[in-house]
């Protein structure tokens, strides 16, 4: 029995080394993550790559542009929108909408959270980004000068998307923070509207320097901003700094960026009003800034168009949606007022004009499009839906698509530069007549002599009516009409502007306060 | 539609009733041939055994009354006989036969040696409580008395009693400290807390059966289980480390005894499962008072649109769905066989099983649960010194899970359109009626019909649990050495089907085409033990030390594809590759954490009087930056009873102090990469060229995310006092504790401003302290034995330390909840409601009132700080989601062979958050519970609980407030069986038989206004699965 009890101790020593010789054991990587330890920064090919996330991230809800809910923050307030749904779906937006900033449960909404967190977020990815650009830069060698140019003209893509977050967010809250610093989000101070846009506004000197020089629908990759994509951002900001004020210098800043882009002669008004918002209009010549879908379900804005989409029973078709967001009788009264038949018809989809009288749905009250869908009538009241959100089932790439699927959702467009270098003109006493004109002209108005700055503000109102970036409540705050225009709302200057910051981004940071 | 029905409903059932057959045909057959086997043998060994002599004798209890039923058999031979009703025996045994064992539950077993007696007589006493046996700890055993930890042992007839899939379920109520949340869904596990909540990550005890880690144990069948320990405090628990945080759950499986004859065990039940203590819905008379009532052009709609499509006159339309019935089964079947075959020899002990279980659920369309296990297991003796042996469990299952959503549906769906509509065109395959039809423009009042049967979600998956030991004796018996590896080989296969259908634009599959989703996932763990242990005695100074080590690998991966367009028309269809679209999309995640670990046990005792346990572990993770971790924990015993100055006297039979600390961690908070990562593919890469006739091209990108954080386990340090006692002569037993849990390093996910992600950090503290108290009564009144039984533990929980944040804020945003030091975890946050506004004075009255616009009949909120204004400080804590108080009672009563039970369960002082009411803030048509829609306030004096019909749909009325926080008290039912034992056979081969009749959870006693208050998560009722009531037959035979 000793080879018996020797087999014994043996078996123990035995697992007693099997189990001491584990050393490395316990170092393990975590299992499907990425280090960006393991990017190859020499490797120039992938310099792109953070710019394209950023696009991507735009493209978002959460972060990104496209939540339905911070559209719905952006458009309720003005004249154009109403909330649309029933009287009680999400009705703190009407209560946004009456300007009742004061009320507890504003302060406290989920949605001024959300777009808070949206676009900030957005911001956040972006100052990333622009890290990772910085050490791909180190890895050229200085007599590179076209690897480098391509990397500032990325840093400028990445600048542009960011400066474009900050002005959205700054026309929902005010004063808010400049954010360029991933470390500093407990701590960053708030900047004032003015800083903010005159931020903006250096920041498009960068941009302009270094971005391509071509359309976005001429660009590589097609749709990216481009120079001109930045002059309109910088004419926009300056156009908010200078306000009511004719004698501001930055009027002059607004002609000559404006200028810079019809000087190019690149861009063109796409000549049909109505298609400009379906399938034929994305990335038109007129196009300076688009966020692009696919028809991959991975890229999608959400609920962005169903938000939009017509409501109620729509017996089977896909012209179907929420029913927020609707236009106002306002706005239809303004636009078939001036006899703008056109936007009329692109801005508005009605419901109720006909009644059906055969088959199944006898009875029923209905309208049609301009492209032959029908829209169904509800029973919450609701007349007219937004047009421009609507994409007709010949445009879908397959009938039972879901609403608005693989159209892009338009940002910034050539008649916005025609309109603001309108304005300008007229406000520093010059004729605004030309670039007024060519906007009337697509949208088969007749030309108008002595454009007046009213004439201007009007045709911006009908030429943006119910989109999506909150340009009509920006002009009223930025020329001073909006305590005239939004009284029936309760709008009172000095206090309506702005959104209070949201009270949870209160609590982590002091200087938010 | 036929054929939509058959493929989703009728098609099952026959083959469910095949193999009932089947299985019920293997059953009799297996007792018959097992049967014969045994009287062969039995046969042959009396030929063989020529001298033989005959036994017999009356076995009684301590009182004189004779015994039925008492196992008489020879040590160490497979023959045995039972004690008839008048307590005698008579046993024919060979010469060779030296000792007979008398057992019975409940009694002290009895040896007697044979020597040349022929009549035996036997006097058997009973057990002292629980306290001589023996009950499994972390790594080995030990005798209850001699426990300085509060270890609550489950016996498996407790688990058996209870007609449930899982073994947690059955615990509910059973023992103090352990909270267990059911619901009714087949196949679901429970939520199970002990002592409380201590992390805001995972608050789920480890379970360990045979060794191997599990989270859950859902593919254990109860009757597979021999013991069930429950380590509560860090005394017990310590030994496991880093994964002992929130209590370890310690399961041993069956095993059969060196030298016991053969036994065959049939156990099965069946019965139906039948919703109760239904929550009554308004019916559609109800419903339409109130949109009448509200004076909105477009509620009015409603009723007005459903008097003219189906029928009615005015406002009162003739359509009344009440769309739970319409939804649930009345009777859902199920049924569990057990059959189980154990034995031994001399070298070899083995025992083996097959279980058969199945659960319908109450949701009328394809939804049940079907598990079968297999358990075998087989120790050798294989030299003297060296024990070997293995053991395994297979499960395999396939669970049908329904779509939750058509619940929430039924409660906010219209009562005024019926469940098909024939004019509904545009839908298909079936003509179910749309809400649309009557105006509502809303997915959350789809047609719940529609939605529980367009929903296929199926999972198939087996578990192999295998492994296998040596044992090796080094020295006397007194130094052992084993080693064992266990594995967890697991595998799942999920199909998620969506057929294409169309009911409405708000109900439809997406894109009207169908969809699937295929998940495959695999499961590969092990174990790897090595245990030493030494235990000896000097005089009355008795120890034993324990040394081990263990090794382990946890290791998961899941590939998950989509593809639309693929045909469900037979179940065979349903491939990924069998889609006619290219738009599929392929996932892939995985996970992998290695441990690596050393402890040591020590005890001691001195004449079984003073007791002492130190543990210690070091737990190695390669889950965090931190890699190794220690988890001390000593305790102390007195048993007072054994005191010179206790032997006096006779009220306390034994008494026994303890005191215990230690130290314990979590590990069940997130991996921590420690560094900046980033993503890559479709979601981080931006789409270009939109454009023209082109629909976009990526463009290759990459998103990195540069937020992060050295993270760590948790860390619980636990006090624990205890009392245990046995008095009046072991008729009453009970066991009291204080517990104490301190957990540090609290990780919770720091949200960040400005949307950058929340980032996990080791920052608070949590404190979880209570009582438990046991208290068993047994006693007899002439041949009737009754036992009364009661359970009680109380908590309270507060958070300590949250690293200087004012409060996180948590659930919900409109109803939210906080974590806030000085106060429980996740507390109701919101207004006080202090009335209804009866009239305009009142309200003229009141400057909140008219600052806000109220009107009669709005609610009326309590203004905290009387600064006549209402804002965030008027918002209190509400309460909590934990109860202060869970408690259960047990009674029995046993008369000749017919026993009685019963067990009550119930909690006090936890709140739920009723999202069913609260879901009018985003729903203002929805229907409601009877109480609620037909309690409105309908002008001056009518209610002052009840807001207006018109109030409801304002947003002032739903906001975070009392209004919507309920009490989750509740007692209830959990089980009544009524039982019959007898003997089948003559005595030689007798068979033991017991037949009964459960009740399973079929009363409830709540004021709560929802479907059950049994709430998971943190309280908030979302509309969970109806718990059903089982009523069962079932009969155990025991050969």
């Amino acid at each position: 029995m000793i080879t018996m009890k020797r087999l014994r101790y043996y078996s123990i020593i035995l697992l007693a080394v099997i189990a001491s010789s584990c050393t490395g054991f316990l170092d393990k990587l975590p299992e499907d993550t990425l280090a960006t330890e393991s990017i190859d920064y020499t490797d120039l090919s992938l310099m792109y790559e953070p710019v394209s996330g950023i696009y991507r991230m735009a493209e978002s809800e959460n972060p990104g542009f496209v939540h339905w809910m911070d559209f719905g923050i952006r458009g309720v307030r003005g004249d154009d929108l109403d909330k649309g749904s029933s009287a009680s779906d999400q009705s703190t937006l009407t209560d946004i909408k009456y300007f009742h900033n004061s009320y507890a449960a504003v302060e406290s909404f989920w949605g001024l959270n959300n777009s808070w967190n949206d676009y900030y977020g957005l911001i956040i990815d972006a100052n990333s980004a622009l890290e990772e650009l910085d050490k791909f830069a180190a890895n050229i060698p200085p007599s590179d000068n076209t690897e480098l140019e391509l990397n500032n003209r990325y840093q400028a893509e990445v600048r542009f998307i960011r400066a474009f977050a900050h002005l959205v967010i700054s026309r929902e809250f005010g004063d808010v923070p400049i954010l360029t610093d991933n470390n500093a989000l407990t701590t960053v101070k708030k900047s004032t509207v003015e800083d903010i846009r005159k931020w903006i506004s250096d920041e498009m000197d960068y941009c302009i320097a270094h971005l391509q020089d071509c359309r976005p629908n001429q660009a590589t990759p097609v749709g990216a901003v481009t120079k001109y994509t930045a002059y309109l951002l910088k004419a926009k900001v300056c156009a908010d700094i200078a306000g009511a004020d004719n004698s501001s210098t930055y009027w002059d800043e607004v002609l000559t960026a404006t200028n810079a882009i019809m000087d190019s002669h690149l861009f063109s008004l796409y000549g049909d009003y109505y298609n400009l918002f379906k399938y034929s209009g994305r990335l038109c010549d007129e196009s300076l800034f688009e966020l692009q879908f696919g028809t991959e379900n991975d890229v999608q804005p959400g609920a962005f168009w169903a938000f939009q989409g017509p409501r109620g029973d729509q017996h089977g078709s896909s012209i179907s949606g929420w029913g927020f967001m609707t236009p106002s009788s306002d706005i239809v009264t303004f636009l078939k007022n001036r006899g703008d038949k056109i936007r009329l018809k692109t801005t508005v989809l009605y419901c109720d004009t006909a009644t059906m009288t055969t088959g199944p749905h006898a009875g029923i009250k209905y309208g049609v499009t301009p492209s032959n869908d029908t829209i169904w009538n509800n029973t919450d009241g609701v007349k007219y839906f937004n047009g421009k959100a609507y994409l007709p089932t010949s445009d879908m790439y397959n009938k039972s698509a879901s609403y608005g699927e693989r159209n892009n959702v338009r940002v910034l467009r050539y008649s916005d530069v025609l309109l603001l270098n309108a304005e300008a003109k007229i406000r520093k006493g010059s004729s605004g007549d030309g670039p007024l004109n060519d906007v009337r002209g697509r949208a088969g108005l007749t030309p108008i002599t002595g454009a007046t700055l009213a004439n201007v503000l009007d045709e911006r109102r009908a030429e943006f009516a119910c989109e999506w970036w909150g340009e009509r409540y920006n002009d009223l705050v930025r020329t001073g009409n909006a305590a005239t225009a939004l009284s029936s709302f309760g709008f009172v200057a000095g206090t309506s502007e702005y959104l209070p910051i949201p009270l949870s981004q209160k609590a982590y940071n002091v200087n938010l306060q | 539609m036929k054929k939509l029905r058959n493929f989703f409903w009728d098609g099952s059932h026959t083959i469910l009733k095949k193999r009932i057959v089947i299985l019920q045909l293997a059953i009799m057959i297996v007792l018959a041939s097992t049967g014969n086997l045994y009287s062969a043998v039995g046969a042959g060994s009396a030929d063989q055994q020529a001298v033989q002599k005959k036994i017999s004798g009356t076995v009684t209890d301590g009182t004189g009354k004779p015994m039925p039923g008492v196992t008489v058999s020879v040590k160490g031979m497979a023959i045995g006989a039972f004690t008839g009703d008048d307590g005698k025996y008579s046993l024919t045994v060979p010469e060779t036969a030296q000792t007979l064992v008398f057992t019975f539950v409940g009694m002290k077993t009895q040896e007697v040696l044979i020597g040349s007696q022929n009549v035996i007589d036997v006097v058997l006493k009973e057990e002292s409580v629980g306290l001589e046996e023996v009950v499994v700890i972390g790594y080995g055993t030990s005798k209850a008395k001699d426990l300085t930890a509060p270890i609550s042992s489950v016996k498996s007839e407790d688990l058996v009693k209870r007609t449930t899939a899982s073994a947690m379920d059955a615990l509910q109520g059973n023992t103090a400290g352990v909270q267990i949340i059911s619901t009714g869904q087949p196949g679901a596990n429970p939520t199970v807390r002990i002592r409380g909540v201590g992390s805001l990550n995972n608050d789920s005890p480890l379970y360990v059966v045979d060794g191997m880690f599990f989270d859950k144990i859902d593919f254990l069948n109860p009757n597979d289980i021999q013991e069930m320990s429950i380590l509560k405090d860090a005394s017990g628990a310590a030994i496991y480390g880093v994964r002992a945080a929130n209590g370890v759950v310690l399961i041993t499986t069956k095993k059969g005894k060196l030298n016991t004859k053969t036994t065959v065990t049939y156990s099965g039940y069946a019965g139906f499962q039948t919703p109760v203590n239904m929550l009554k819905m308004a019916n559609g008379k109800e419903y339409a008072a109130m949109e009448v009532d509200k004076g909105v052009a477009s509620d009015l709609a409603h009723v007005t649109s459903s008097v003219a499509k189906f029928g009615g006159s005015g406002v009162n339309p003739s359509t009344s769905t009440d769309w739970y019935k319409e939804i649930l089964r009345k009777e859902a079947f199920t049924q569990n066989h057990s059959l189980e075959l154990a034995g031994g020899s001399e070298k070899a002990a083995y025992s083996l099983s097959l279980n058969y279980l199945f659960q319908d659920g109450i949701m009328d369309s394809k939804n049940s649960y079907e598990r079968y296990n297999i358990h075998g297991q087989t120790d050798f003796q294989a030299y003297s010194w060296l024990k070997v042996g293995y053991n395994f469990i297979l499960t395999n299952y396939t669970t049908f899970a329904p779509n939750n959503s058509a619940f929430l549906y039924a409660y906010l769906s219209s009562p005024l359109y019926p469940v098909y509509d024939e004019t509904n065109t545009t839908a298909f395959p079936d003509k179910y009626a749309s809400s649309t039809s009557i105006g509502y423009a809303n997915g959350a009042f789809s047609n719940p019909v529609a939605a529980a049967n367009y929903y296929y979600d199926r999972t198939k998956g087996f578990q192999i649990l295998p492994n296998i030991y040596a044992e090796i004796n080094l020295f006397k018996n007194k130094l052992k050495f084993r080693t064992q590896l266990s594995e967890k080989l697991a595998s799942l296969s999920d199909l998620v089907y969506t057929p294409a259908y169309y009911v409405d634009a708000y109900q439809m599959s997406t894109d009207k085409i169908s969809h699937l989703k295929s998940v495959q996932e695999r499961f590969t763990n092990y174990v790897l033990d090595n245990l030493l242990t030494y235990n000896d005695a000097y005089g009355k100074n008795h120890w034993t030390v324990l040394l081990g080590q263990s090794a382990r690998d946890e290791r998961w991966r899941a590939l998950k594809g989509t593809a639309d367009n693929v045909s469900g028309i037979h179940d065979e269809y349903m491939y990924l590759d069998l889609s006619n679209s290219d738009n599929r999309t392929i996932d892939e995640d995985g996970t992998d954490y290695r441990g690596l670990s050393y402890f040591a046990r020590a005890t001691y005792d001195f004449a079984s009087k003073y007791l002492l346990t130190a543990t210690i572990r070091a737990d190695g993770s390669s889950k965090y930056q931190q890699k190794w971790g220690y988890f001390p924990s000593v305790g102390a015993g007195w048993v007072i009873s054994e005191e010179n100055f206790m032997k006096d006297q006779h009220l306390f039979d034994f008494m026994k102090l303890r005191a215990s600390w230690g130290v314990l961690g979590n590990d069940g908070v997130p991996a921590n990469n420690g560094f900046s990562s980033y993503t890559t593919g479709t979601g981080a890469s931006g789409i270009f060229n939109n454009y023209g006739t082109s629909s976009g091209t990526y463009v290759n990108g990459y998103v990195t995310q540069n937020f992060y954080r050295d993270l760590d386990w948790e860390v619980v340090q636990e006090w624990d006092l205890g009392f245990d006692f046995t008095m009046l002569r072991s008729k009453l037993s009970g066991t009291f504790d204080y517990y104490h849990r301190m957990t540090s390093k609290l990780a919770f996910k720091k949200p960040q401003p400005m949307g950058a992600p929340d980032i996990y950090g080791n920052w608070g503290k949590v404190l979880n302290q209570g009582l438990e108290i046991t208290l068993n009564y047994r006693d007899k009144a002439g041949d009737l034995v009754y036992n009364i039984g009661a359970n009680v533990t109380t908590l309270k929980n507060e958070v300590k330390d949250i690293n200087g944040l004012a409060y996180i804020a948590t659930g919900t945003s409109e109803f939210p909840t906080r974590v806030e030091v000085g106060k429980p975890v996740y507390y109701f946050y919101g207004y006080q409601v202090a009335g209804v506004y009866q009239n305009a004075a009142e309200i003229t009255a009141d400057k909140i009132g008219t600052d806000n616009g109220v009107q009669p009949g709005y609610l009326k909120y309590k203004d905290k700080n009387t600064d006549k204004s209402l804002n965030e400080s008027d918002k209190v804590n509400l309460g909590s989601y934990l109860p202060k108080l869970t408690y259960g009672f047990n009674f029995s009563l046993e008369y000749h062979g017919l026993d009685f039970s019963m067990m009550l369960q119930g909690q006090a002082g936890n709140k739920i958050l009723n999202m069913n009411r609260a879901r009018r803030l985003w729903y203002s048509d929805m229907n409601g519970d009877r109480n609620f829609v037909t309690s409105l306030w309908t002008g001056d004096g009518s209610t002052n609980k009840y807001p207006s019909a018109y109030a409801t749909t304002q947003g002032w009325n739903n906001q975070a407030s009392s209004f919507f926080v309920e009490s989750g008290s509740y007692l209830r039912v959990q089980n009544v069986q009524l039982g019959y034992n007898f003997i089948v056979g003559n005595t030689e081969s007798p068979v033991k038989c017991r037949v009964y009749m459960t009740a399973d959870r079929p009363l409830i006693f709540t004021k709560y206004n929802g479907f059950t208050p049994e709430i998971g998560g943190t309280g908030y009722d979302t509309n969970t699965y109806p718990t059903a009531a089982t009523f069962s037959i079932g009969c155990r035979i025991i050969y």
